[in-house]
């Protein structure tokens, strides 16, 4: 779910809507929840309103060990969602004139059940898709999964978790048996001497996670790996830490320079690696090849500079007597045909200094999505079944099969990737119809325009929503949905913390949730039971699923979460009747790794650059990223006036001595092209990004749309894209009869 | 398709690891003349200077398909049969024969050195290495024969373990391959600063020894310099002598084209014992590029598939970088007196009493030689430059400096010093004239504000400075603020 507001385009879709009517509180008191928004889930309290001219919610910090109370201005205007001029209140079908027309529930959900049905009987059952997302709930992700598998039958269903944590999970579940963002809770960072953040954003992305690095910056010992100066980057100015600034798409090498500097200077912890680990001879004659003064020609960080950060490390890591060292990974280093590689690098780093399983220490992805933690545990990823089982696993599929109620053969196996099952859409042998639950594929996939494409050759495309964004805009049928205050159910935080989403007010007339628009389209399909609307009971399901797997919940449940207000973290397996419940698991790695052998394991990686690399027609590299004040690709934010004002257009920031050669002075509309596509941004001129690069946040579609330009080579191992790094060039727009183009933002939404 | 390697350095086992990821069923056998396991050469100066040990020094292991005979060298080639004999009097059939056999350190011929007395030593394989390194624990004065690369990356080396070291070097200046007088005259003054003495324009008469043992250079004017140690870092010979026995044509290394194929298509040579047209350069880094092209090479002809049209460019591999602490020399390109030839833009930086040193070539837009010494960071940058082939800003002289720290990105100023509109609250995208009106709305405490703006409610990082702000505020400056009307309603938005 995400997009820019009501364009022009979007006029015609929404004009036959009827005005929203005001929507009305739940309860007289106020409910505990959490923010709508990212990873780090910061706890709120909602109350509904008494002026009829503000949103139906107040929103007020709670405290909570994450935030702390704290909430950035995405979550305090979160509200003003609740009330979006253009709320979606009608199942949209389109007619024979083109356009999307409101149309009864019934209607439109009997079209769906039919074309299914009838492209499955000519095409077969694999003629039909299912796109998830990292936003829905647990509830909502486990039910999806469970509606392709046993429903449609196809094997192919992904989501767009795998554009945000696809190459951590699979670094992490190689390296360490299990993919839980954070290992440890967030607030043992806190006690950490020094955190080494690679490609996150922090301050923009999630601000209030910030105060947990104020130990590290006091130490010294905040290092942030960054192409550019970011906001995070400079929380360690001031001698409060190290930014080392390479160049894009070689953070990789970065990491095994760092490492052969361990080695070589002795400062690895010897013991750990004997008693924990596996493949560590084989990880250090592969970065004997990377001493820092070679790693400084590929990377752009002086030698002197790397020698002095592993040092820096190693002197917080515990073997050395240090108070504690995290690693920290975000999608700057992870969204890229390298990113399963650097998050290995980043954890043998981690393992070299031995710091999984020990105090205010350990290997961490900050993970990005609300619930991109969840979002990847409950069966809507390809090859994936819930509690974190493989979907290729025998005994997997036995168990998942038995709470299921079906036979395991009649399981499908696994299916592709996102960026895969986007390129086969609408082409021979591929899916005909698509349904697309908690996304906006058209901003916030790779190569927008070939996205587009796809999206136009299916036979069916059905968005699931809750106001018209872009990939709506595309659909034959749309579905208006609940959205975060009008729905209950669950999230994963960032820690594996799983956390109670509460209703605070009644959706509007004609809205329904997505339990509800499963079980409806299952019954239509032949399946009336097992889709129950209830998210408590789809909860208990997802628990019994879950249980014996990685990402066990089975100790869980709506009542017991109520009852414990801090929550709990999984694996929390329910035990024997009699016995205690299981306290959760705050931290792994203290007795071992859930490995075949209880060891961690070391896999030799090596740097091979971008896809997309520079040449003489492109010799600049894109860097695309987030602001603080929108959230993706903007479904939610773009329909906040305060967020609006602050962040009204999308941009390009470009250096002074870039800016100066082509001629381009700041507020300037400025042309980025790729092999791929073209933006018209205005220039942003300002040191803090390196001369080759140029960085766009991808918030926005249309003209100033930064996946237009970016490319949708994936990771080997993941399939996640290369967002953060390709191959542009810049130079001043052309004037088009004197009249400067727009960034695509409506007047309605200031 | 059998493929014979001679020879397992540094060069020798990338070729095999890159022709084995594209040529999974290649039938590859490795003879190694050194017993132990392959080692990264280019460290041996670190070695020497107690940085690194032997362990850091080991290659990855070659891919388990790989048959690796170490301890066996190659004898004899018979080209007629295709084979290979090895020592061991094993006889190797290949349908391509890789020659990666490398170099020998050179040894001057100079009165004294033939033979060699006790304490003098070349640095080139992992021996002489364990031999200087050991040398170290005798030695008080070491001097060092050659100021290139390796030598200059051993004085410094020695120096760092408490050796009392000079450079002697027969050329005009240090580094005369890459740096010109100027940039040379930087250089020797950061050696100085180190503690190393320089003895540059002049080659000794003789090697003095005493008892068997190496005790001084003495110079034709009669001047001695004593030492208990003499490192010869005086380049290299390639080592052709398999090539030149089997009638393959051989210059100064084995001539080899763009491919690495020699004067006979089935057999190649990469690294150090090649000779390709543009020069072999000594450095690693030419020596894998040759590596890999040459693996395309070998899983083309295994696949038959015709040669691309276009000739892949590579990376740059020129790049020169002195290893040592303490001392920066990064040159690529066109450097030294090249560049001087009047048809390229070259712009410098001369500050040679601070051992510094920055010239920067430039030509069609982009970087095509710079030397760096002395300059800190800005190497790093003018490397991404380069091998980037980045363009050029518009002028070439902002490539020499880096902004010094309050040019670039600024600090953040006072609040109270700050502009109105500059942003205090950055999590809530709260200015400092927002602050200032709440205020004048009657707001005291950081709560009050936290109420009327949420300033401090997102990471709390901007806390002390909203009590900064009121503070001053209090102190009577607030008493000029207009009531802000509209500060809240803006703020709460």
């Amino acid at each position: 779910m995400s997009g820019s507001p009501p364009t022009s385009t979007a006029a015609d879709a929404t004009a036959t809507l009827s005005t929203v009517t005001a929507p009305t509180a739940v309860r007289g008191s106020s409910v505990d929840t959490h923010c709508p928004y990212c990873a780090l889930q910061c706890a709120m309290t909602l109350t509904p309103a008494t002026d009829v001219a503000a949103p139906p919610v107040t929103v007020a910090g709670r405290p909570f060990p994450t935030s702390r109370g704290g909430l950035c201005q995405k979550g305090w205007t979160s509200a003003e969602v609740l009330r979006a001029p253009d709320r979606l209140t009608s199942p949209l079908l389109r007619g024979a004139d083109g356009k999307q027309h409101p149309v009864t529930w019934d209607q439109a959900l009997d079209h769906v059940a039919d074309r299914v049905r009838a492209l499955q009987d000519a095409h077969g059952r694999d003629a039909v898709a299912v796109f998830g997302g990292g936003g829905l709930t647990n509830e909502k992700a486990y039910l999806l999964g469970k509606f392709a598998r046993v429903v449609l039958r196809t094997p192919f269903i992904d989501y767009n978790g795998r554009f945000c944590m696809a190459s951590a999970a699979a670094g992490a579940n190689r390296a360490l048996g299990v993919d839980r963002g954070l290992p440890f809770p967030l607030s043992d960072v806190g006690g950490a001497q020094a955190v080494l953040l690679l490609g996150s954003n922090l301050a923009e992305t999630m601000p209030p996670a910030t105060a947990h690095l104020a130990a590290a910056r006091a130490a010294g010992g905040l290092v942030v790996v960054d192409p550019r100066h970011t906001a995070t980057a400079a929380l360690t100015d001031g001698g409060q830490g190290v930014h080392l600034q390479p160049v894009p798409g070689t953070d990789l090498v970065v990491l095994l320079a760092l490492l052969h500097v361990l080695w070589a200077e002795g400062l690895v912890d010897a013991g750990y690696l004997e008693q924990r680990v596996t493949g560590a001879d084989e990880v250090r004659r592969n970065v004997a090849l990377w001493w820092p003064e070679r790693a400084e020609q590929v990377c752009g960080v002086p030698a002197v500079d790397l020698r002095r950060t592993a040092r820096l490390l190693a002197a917080a890591a515990p073997v050395h007597g240090g108070r504690g060292l995290v690693v920290l990974t975000g999608r700057g280093v992870e969204q890229s045909t390298q990113g399963t590689a650097t998050v290995t690098a980043a954890i043998n780093l981690a393992l070299a200094l031995g710091l999984p399983g020990r105090p205010s220490s350990g290997y961490g992805a900050v993970t990005g999505q609300g619930n991109g933690q969840g979002g990847r545990e409950h069966g809507q990823k390809a090859d994936q079944l819930p509690g974190y089982r493989r979907i290729d696993d025998p005994a997997a599929r036995a168990h998942v099969a038995a709470v299921w109620g079906v036979d395991p053969d009649e399981l499908p196996g696994p299916g592709v990737p996102a960026v895969e099952l986007l390129r086969r859409c609408g082409r021979p042998g591929g899916p005909r119809a698509l349904l697309v639950h908690g996304s906006n594929l058209l901003v916030s996939a790779p190569d927008a325009d070939r996205v587009r494409e796809r999206l136009q050759a299916l036979d069916l495309l059905v968005v699931c929503d809750v106001v018209p964004s872009e990939t709506a805009l595309l659909a034959d049928v749309v579905l208006p949905v609940t959205q975060w205050a009008e729905e209950e159910g669950t999230t994963t935080s960032l820690e594996g913390r799983v956390l109670r989403r509460r209703r605070a007010l009644e959706a509007p007339d004609g809205v329904r949730s997505e339990l509800e628009v499963l079980h409806q389209l299952a019954a239509r399909l032949g399946v009336p039971d097992g889709f129950p609307t209830d998210p408590a009971q789809v909860f208990d399901e997802l628990a019994r699923a879950s249980a014996g797997g990685v990402a066990d919940y089975s100790g869980l449940s709506h009542a017991r979460l109520d009852a414990d207000a801090d929550a709990l973290h999984w694996p929390c397996p329910a035990g024997p009747q009699g016995t205690p419940a299981h306290p959760g698991t705050p931290r792994l790695f203290s007795d071992g790794f859930p490995t075949a052998d209880g060891r961690a394991r070391m896999v030799a990686v090596d740097h091979h650059g971008p896809a997309d690399d520079l040449r003489a027609d492109a010799p600049v590299y894109l860097v695309t990223g987030r602001v603080l004040q929108h959230y993706q690709s903007g479904a939610q934010t773009h329909r906040v006036p305060a967020l609006e004002a602050a962040q009204p257009e999308p941009y390009v920031e470009l250096h002074p001595l870039l800016a100066h050669r082509i001629g381009v002075d700041d507020g300037d509309l400025v042309e980025v092209s790729s092999a791929r596509g073209t933006a018209l941004l205005t220039a942003h001129v300002t040191p803090r990004t390196r001369p080759e690069v140029v960085f766009v946040p991808f918030h926005w579609s249309g003209q100033g749309s930064a996946n237009r330009l970016t490319v949708d080579a994936t990771d080997p191992v993941s399939g996640m894209p290369e967002f953060k790094v390709c191959a542009v060039d810049v130079r001043p727009a052309p004037v088009r009869d004197g009249v400067a183009p727009v960034g695509a933002v409506p007047a309605g939404a200031r | 398709m059998r493929v014979v390697v001679v020879g397992y350095g540094m060069v020798g086992s990338r070729l095999v690891e890159e022709l084995v990821a594209r040529c999974p069923d290649a039938d590859v056998t490795v003879l190694g003349a050194e017993p132990h396991q392959p080692y990264n050469r280019v460290l041996l100066g670190e070695l020497v200077a107690g940085r690194v040990d032997e362990d850091s020094l080991a290659l990855p292991a070659a891919d388990g398909r790989v048959a690796v005979r170490r301890g066996v060298a190659a004898v004899a080639i018979d080209r007629a049969a295709r084979t290979v004999t090895c020592d061991d009097g094993a006889v190797v059939p290949y349908d391509a024969l890789v020659l990666a056999t490398g170099a020998r350190a050179r040894v001057p011929e100079l009165p004294g050195l033939h033979p060699s007395p006790l304490g003098v030593h070349p640095l080139r394989t992992l021996a002489d290495a364990r031999s200087v390194a050991d040398a170290v624990t005798t030695s008080v004065r070491a001097v060092v024969l050659g100021g290139g690369v390796l030598g200059l990356e051993v004085a410094c080396a020695l120096t760092e373990r408490g050796m009392d070291a000079a450079v002697v070097h027969a050329g005009p200046h240090l580094m005369d391959r890459q740096l010109d007088a100027a940039a040379s005259e930087a250089l020797e003054h950061g050696l100085r600063r180190l503690g190393i003495a320089v003895r540059t324009g002049r080659p000794p008469a003789a090697v003095l020894a005493r008892g068997g043992r190496v005790s001084g250079l003495r110079f034709p004017d009669g001047d001695e310099l004593p030492t208990d140690l003499l490192v010869l870092a005086t380049g290299t010979v390639p080592e052709v002598g398999l090539a030149a026995a089997a009638g393959l044509a051989v210059g100064r290394g084995i001539v080899v084209d763009g491919d690495g194929a020699t004067s006979d298509p089935h057999v190649y040579a990469v690294g150090d014992c090649a000779q390709p047209a543009e020069g072999s350069s000594g450095l690693v880094a030419q020596g894998w590029e040759q590596a890999r092209r040459l693996a395309e090479v070998l899983a083309r002809g295994a696949a038959a598939v015709p040669r691309p049209r276009t000739v892949d460019a590579g990376a740059a591999t020129d790049v020169v970088r002195l290893k040592a602490h303490g001392l920066e020399v990064v040159t690529m390109g066109l450097t030294g007196a090249a560049t001087t030839a009047g048809k390229h833009r070259s712009v410098r930086l001369s500050d040679p009493s601070t051992g510094r040193h920055v010239e920067v070539v430039v030509a069609g837009g982009a970087v095509v030689g710079a030397t760096c010494v002395g300059a800190g960071p800005v190497a790093a940058d003018l490397t991404a430059a380069y091998t980037r082939r980045t363009p050029v800003p518009a002028d070439p002289a902002h490539l020499l400096l880096r902004p010094v720290r309050g040019a670039g990105p600024e600090p953040e100023p006072s609040v109270t010093l700050m502009p109105d509109r500059a942003t205090v609250c950055r999590c809530n995208g709260v200015t400092k004239g927002e602050l200032v009106r709440a205020w004048g709305d009657g707001a005291r405490t950081p709560a009050d504000v936290a109420r009327a703006t949420r300033a401090t409610t997102g990471c709390g990082g901007c806390t002390d400075a909203v009590c900064g702000l009121l503070d001053w505020l209090a102190g009577g400056e607030g008493d000029r603020v207009p009531a802000g009307v509209g500060a809240l309603a803006e703020a709460a938005g």
